[in-house]
């Protein structure tokens, strides 16, 4: 059974990803922005189903929440029944 | 270091991509039969595909000093037209033999609608009759978790398949305890847009540990490169893993999965 031996410190992870992690936020912001610029932009932003989903997620990673890449597939996962 | 990409679509790729490949390190690759690029219209088509994936790309791959070895089978892509499925699945039969075919596959689920299901199952039906390893294509984005779940499903219900002799490919947080608990090994492939990143492959790694785990950069006709195989493992060993735990991922894991065909030559650096 293969182990691994190293996991590092969170501070040394968050000095590694921070500035991605800013980056990112700033081109969902942008993102955001652009569909809101464009015509009808409100109400796809309030209610398009995939905002809507986006929202539960973003409402996820502000939480203490563990495991939220898990979490945010299962809320972007469809959940309809199997097919007969 | 020497890699193994045990799921690339070579005949997508550039002679670039080998001569890439082959320079960073790769020493052997696996191609499951997909999807063209576009639909076929006929079983003649897949005929000449399954030649290019068994005669032709072997020698390409040969040239830049990289074995090739690859699987058979009607992809689910365009598994909704059981009628041409079928006649596609009676030409693998007597291509098994083949000193270049591991198995199966990537055989799967697409949109997870009943005519895949039906192609999908027939497909298993000939891989428990012949005896031969089964690679899983998985759903990709919203259809991931139902489709696996769906296939897994499919695979624990039929007792001549064992699960370590199939690989679900295509995991991602929420799928890969599913392939995992139940016995089957897990493929992570790696795309530069819109799926797992080498950032996110390596924590898969490291959440769930490294066991049963082959990691492949799919390289198909979508955004995509040989160079995430390459970059996910730059990233495991910028994480502080040892040369060893590298061997371990992208060597030893392929080599495992892939040695119980005995066409498969290569040797895990490393014991169980």
């Amino acid at each position: 059974m293969l182990e691994l031996k190293t996991m590092p410190n969170a501070e040394s992870v968050l000095d590694h990803q921070y500035l991605e992690m800013r980056w990112r936020a700033l081109s969902l912001a942008a993102d955001l922005d652009r569909i809101q610029r464009a015509a009808g932009g409100a109400e796809v932003i309030r209610d398009d189903p995939r905002m809507v989903k986006l929202r539960r997620v973003f409402e996820l990673l502000l939480s203490d929440a563990h495991d939220r890449a898990e979490q945010v597939q299962m809320i972007l996962s469809d959940a309809t029944p199997w097919p007969e | 270091m020497k890699f193994i990409d045990p799921h690339i679509h070579c005949v997508s790729r550039t002679t670039d991509d080998y001569l890439f490949m082959a320079r960073a390190g790769v020493v052997a690759v696996s191609e499951p039969a997909f999807w063209a690029g576009y639909d076929r219209s006929s079983a003649a088509s897949f005929g000449d595909y399954f030649r290019h994936l068994l005669d032709i790309e072997p020698k390409r791959a040969a040239k830049y000093g990289i074995d090739h070895y690859s699987w058979l089978c009607i992809n689910a892509k365009e598994a909704e037209n059981v009628e041409l499925s079928r006649e596609v699945i009676k030409l693998i039969p007597p291509l098994l033999d083949h000193p270049r075919v591991l198995g199966i596959g990537e055989i799967g689920l697409n949109k997870n609608t009943r005519n895949e299901i039906t192609v999908f199952e027939e497909q298993v039906e000939i891989a428990a009759k012949h005896n031969q390893l089964i690679l899983i294509h998985t759903p990709h984005l919203e259809d991931k978790h139902k489709g696996t779940a769906i296939i897994t499903s499919i695979l624990k219900n039929d007792k001549r398949i064992r699960p370590e002799r199939v690989l679900i490919d295509h995991c991602e947080e929420h799928t890969i305890r599913i392939a995992r608990e139940n016995g089957f090994w897990a493929g992570l492939t790696i795309y530069p847009v819109t799926k797992v990143t080498p950032t996110r492959g390596c924590d898969i790694l490291e959440q769930f540990g490294p066991s049963m785990i082959c990691v492949n950069s799919a390289s198909d006709w979508g955004e995509s490169s040989p160079s995430m195989l390459i970059d996910t493992a730059l990233e495991f060993r910028r994480r502080g893993h040892t040369e060893a735990e590298l061997a371990g991922v992208f060597y030893d894991n392929p080599c495992r999965f892939f040695g119980q065909s005995p066409k498969w030559k290569l040797k895990p650096t490393a014991g169980k």
